[in-house]
C-alpha cells in the first residue's frame, strides 16, 4: 500500500473574473506521506490558507486534482465530501472553533457522533483529553476555558476520529508565546506518538523548530527544499 | 440522546429570549383560538341551549298541514314511554293584537306572537317558566304572561294589569278576550318569550277555534345524543301521518345558519392569527440561524452533512412547537375553565355555554405544533445552504 496520504496535482484556484481575477493558487502540486509533519509557511495573503481549505475540502479548486488516501476528492458530491471530511480529516483552527453550547468533552466527541460511532466516542474522547491534559476540564462549557486549553481541546477533537491527516490553520496564532509553545510541542508529540500526519499552516515558521518538511507559498505558488529555504530567509 | 437533538436543545435554551419569543408566538396563537372558541362557540351553544330549552326541545314535531290534529295527549304519552325522553309538551302559536288601557289611554300592539302552553306539562319539558322575572307562569285559562318587550311596548304593563287580546280565528272572525297579566318574562340573551305573549293552550285553541289542534310537540330528552334515534323511531311509528320531526339543529337551522358562518369566519381569523405566529417563528428562527452561522460552519467542517444541519434546526422547531403547544393549550384550558367556573356571560347577559371539546383542543395543539415545524423548514433549509468556509469567517 502506498504511503502517500495526500496528492495534489496542478491545483489552481481563481477568484473573480476579468480584471478582478485573482490567482490564489497556481499549479500547486504537493505529495504528503503518512506520518509527516509538514509546515506550510508564507506571508499574509500568499495563499496558504486557501491551500489548506482545498486540502480540507472546505473549498473546491478551479482546476487540478486532490487525492486523499488514493481517493480523488474533486469528483465527490457534497454529502460524500462531508463524510470524507469527517472520516479522513481532523481540523485545528486559529480561533479554536469549539461550540460554546457544548462542554469540552461533548466538543471532542462531536466528530465521532457525526460519524455515528457513539458507543466508544465518550471513552476515546476522555482518553484524548487526558493526553492533552484536560481531564479536569472536560465537563466545563467550552467557552469557560482559556485559549490554550481550548486549543488543546481542539487538538483532541481533531484526533478523535483517527483522521488520515490533521490540518491546522495558524494553531498558535491566537495564543500567547508560552501557550503557543505548549501547543506546538503537543502537536509534535501527538504526531510522533500516533504516527499522525500533520499539515500546519503558519506565518511563524521558527515557532515549530525542526519539522519533516516545509513548503513555502508565495503568490499562490508552492516552493520546497532550497528554494523554500531561500524564500524563508528573504521573508 | 441524539447529538443533533442535544445540540438543538442547547442552542435554543442558551438563547432564552428567542426561545421565549417563539414559544409565546405559538402560545398566543393557541390562546386566540381557545378564547375565540370560549366566546363564540360558547355563545352559539348558549343560543342552541336556550332555543332547546325555551322553544324547540331536543326534538320538535310539527305537521306538514300547519297543525297536528292527532291528540296531543296520545303523542305526549307515546314519547314519554321512551326511556331517552324526559318530557314532552304541546304548543300552539299564532299572532294577535293586544291592547291595554292605562290612565285613560288605550295602547295597542299588533302582530304580537302568541304561544299557547300546557302549564303542567310545559314546566317539565321546557325551562321557559324560569324566565319569569315578575309574577308567575301561566296557571289558569285567563292568565297571560307578557314578554318584557311587549310589556314595555304596552306602556310598562305590570302583573295584575288587565289586557285585551284580539285574534282572528280559522273562519276569519275576530275573537276578543280579556286576560289578567300574571307574569312578565325576560330571558338573558333574549331567546325566550321576551317578544311574545304566553297563554294557556286550551284558551288559544278556543280563540282560534281549533279545538284539539296542536302546533308542535316539544320533546325534551335526557340524552340529547339520542335525538336522531328517537326521531327515526317516531317517524317509523307514524308512517301514514304527515308529521315532520326535526332535531334542534334542523328546527333552528334558520336562526343558527348565520351564526355558524360567523363562527367559521371568527375561527378563520383565529387560524390567521396562528399563521402570524408561524411567521414570527420563521423570523425568530432566522435570527437563531444567523446567530449560529459560525457554529454551522464548524459543524460542516468537521463532517456534518446538510441533512444533519437541517435536522438540528428542525428539532428546534419541534421543541418550540412542543413547548408552545403545551403552554398554549394549558393557558387555553385555564381560560376555558375560568370561563366555565365563573359562568362567564356575553354582554353581561347571556351565560355562555362553555365546554371543553377535547377533539378541538387536540386538533388546535396539533395544528400549532405542525405549523411551528413547517415554519422552521425555511430557516433550517437556509442553514444547510451555508458554505463551511464562508460560515466560519462569521464572528
Amino acid at each position: 500500500m502506498s504511503d502517500k496520504v495526500l496528492e495534489m496535482y496542478n491545483l489552481n484556484k481563481v477568484y473573480g473574473e476579468g480584471d478582478t481575477k485573482v490567482h490564489a493558487l497556481q499549479d500547486v502540486s504537493i505529495t504528503v506521506n503518512k506520518g509527516e509533519f509538514l509546515l506550510i509557511v508564507g506571508s499574509s495573503g500568499s495563499g496558504k490558507s486557501t491551500l489548506l481549505n482545498m486540502i480540507g475540502l472546505l473549498d473546491r479548486p478551479t482546476s487540478g486534482k486532490i487525492l486523499i488516501d488514493g481517493t480523488n476528492t474533486t469528483t465527490l458530491n457534497d454529502g460524500k465530501i462531508s463524510s470524507f471530511r469527517n472520516h479522513k480529516l481532523g481540523f485545528i483552527f486559529q480561533f479554536f472553533n469549539l461550540l460554546a453550547d457544548l462542554t469540552v468533552l461533548e466538543n471532542v466527541m462531536l466528530p465521532r457522533q457525526i460519524q455515528g460511532t457513539n458507543a466508544s466516542a465518550s471513552k476515546d474522547a476522555k482518553e484524548l483529553l487526558k493526553i492533552v491534559g484536560l481531564e479536569d476540564q472536560m465537563y466545563k462549557q467550552a467557552n469557560k476555558i482559556s485559549g490554550g486549553q481550548a486549543q488543546r481541546a481542539a487538538i483532541a477533537r481533531g484526533l478523535v476520529n483517527h483522521p488520515t491527516i490533521v490540518l491546522a490553520d495558524e494553531p498558535t496564532g491566537n495564543l500567547d508565546s508560552v501557550s503557543a509553545q505548549k501547543i506546538v510541542q503537543l502537536m509534535k508529540s501527538m504526531a510522533k506518538k500516533l504516527g499522525q500526519t500533520f499539515i500546519v499552516v503558519t506565518h511563524d515558521r521558527h515557532q515549530f523548530g525542526d519539522v519533516d518538511r516545509v513548503i513555502t507559498i508565495k503568490d499562490g505558488r508552492a516552493f520546497e527544499g532550497q528554494e523554500s529555504t531561500r524564500l524563508e530567509a528573504v521573508a | 440522546m441524539d447529538y443533533r437533538l442535544q445540540l438543538a436543545k442547547r442552542m435554543l435554551f442558551n438563547k432564552r429570549g428567542s426561545l421565549v419569543g417563539a414559544v409565546l408566538a405559538v402560545t398566543i396563537g393557541i390562546l386566540v383560538i381557545h378564547v375565540n372558541f370560549v366566546i363564540f362557540q360558547g355563545l352559539f351553544d348558549a343560543i342552541v341551549r336556550d332555543l332547546t330549552d325555551y322553544r324547540f326541545g331536543n326534538l320538535q314535531i310539527t305537521d306538514e298541514e300547519d297543525y297536528i290534529d292527532k291528540s296531543d295527549q296520545s303523542l305526549v304519552n307515546w314519547f314519554e314511554r321512551i326511556p331517552y325522553v324526559e318530557a314532552a309538551t304541546p304548543r300552539l302559536s299564532s299572532t294577535a293584537s293586544i291592547n291595554i288601557t292605562k290612565f285613560g289611554e288605550r295602547i295597542e300592539e299588533t302582530r304580537v306572537p302568541i304561544v299557547g302552553v300546557d302549564p303542567l306539562r310545559d314546566i317539565r319539558a321546557s325551562t321557559v317558566h324560569n324566565t319569569i322575572a315578575e309574577g308567575q307562569f301561566v296557571y289558569s285559562r285567563n292568565s297571560i304572561v307578557l314578554g318584557s318587550n311587549v310589556a314595555q311596548d304596552l306602556g310598562g304593563a305590570k302583573v295584575g294589569d288587565s289586557v285585551k287580546l284580539k285574534i282572528v280565528d280559522r273562519y276569519g272572525q275576530e275573537q276578543l278576550k280579556r286576560f289578567i297579566v300574571t307574569g312578565i318574562a325576560k330571558s338573558p340573551g333574549g331567546q325566550g318569550f321576551d317578544y311574545s305573549v304566553v297563554v294557556h293552550i286550551d284558551t288559544l285553541r278556543d280563540l282560534m277555534d281549533r279545538d284539539g289542534y296542536t302546533g308542535s310537540i316539544m320533546v325534551k330528552l335526557n340524552d340529547p345524543t339520542k335525538a336522531t334515534e328517537v326521531k327515526d323511531l317516531f317517524l317509523r311509528t307514524f308512517p301514514n301521518e304527515d308529521f315532520i320531526a326535526e332535531t334542534i339543529e334542523e328546527a333552528a337551522e334558520e336562526q343558527l345558519a348565520g351564526f355558524r358562518s360567523g363562527i367559521a369566519m371568527i375561527n378563520m381569523i383565529g387560524y390567521f392569527g396562528m399563521m402570524s405566529s408561524a411567521f414570527a417563528i420563521v423570523t425568530i428562527q432566522m435570527m437563531l440561524v444567523n446567530g449560529k452561522t459560525k457554529e454551522i460552519g464548524i459543524m460542516r467542517a468537521i463532517g456534518a452533512k446538510r441533512r444533519d444541519i437541517l435536522i438540528i434546526f428542525l428539532f428546534q422547531g419541534i421543541i418550540i412547537g412542543a413547548i408552545g403547544a403545551t403552554v398554549g393549550t394549558a393557558a387555553g384550558l385555564g381560560y376555558t375553565i375560568y370561563a366555565k367556573e365563573t359562568k362567564m356571560s356575553f354582554n353581561n347577559s347571556l351565560p355562555l355555554e362553555v365546554s371543553i371539546q377535547w377533539d378541538k383542543v387536540i386538533q388546535t395543539a396539533l395544528i400549532s405544533f405542525s405549523l411551528a415545524i413547517i415554519a422552521s423548514l425555511y430557516p433550517s433549509y437556509r442553514a444547510t445552504k451555508l458554505l463551511p468556509v464562508e460560515a466560519m469567517r462569521n464572528v
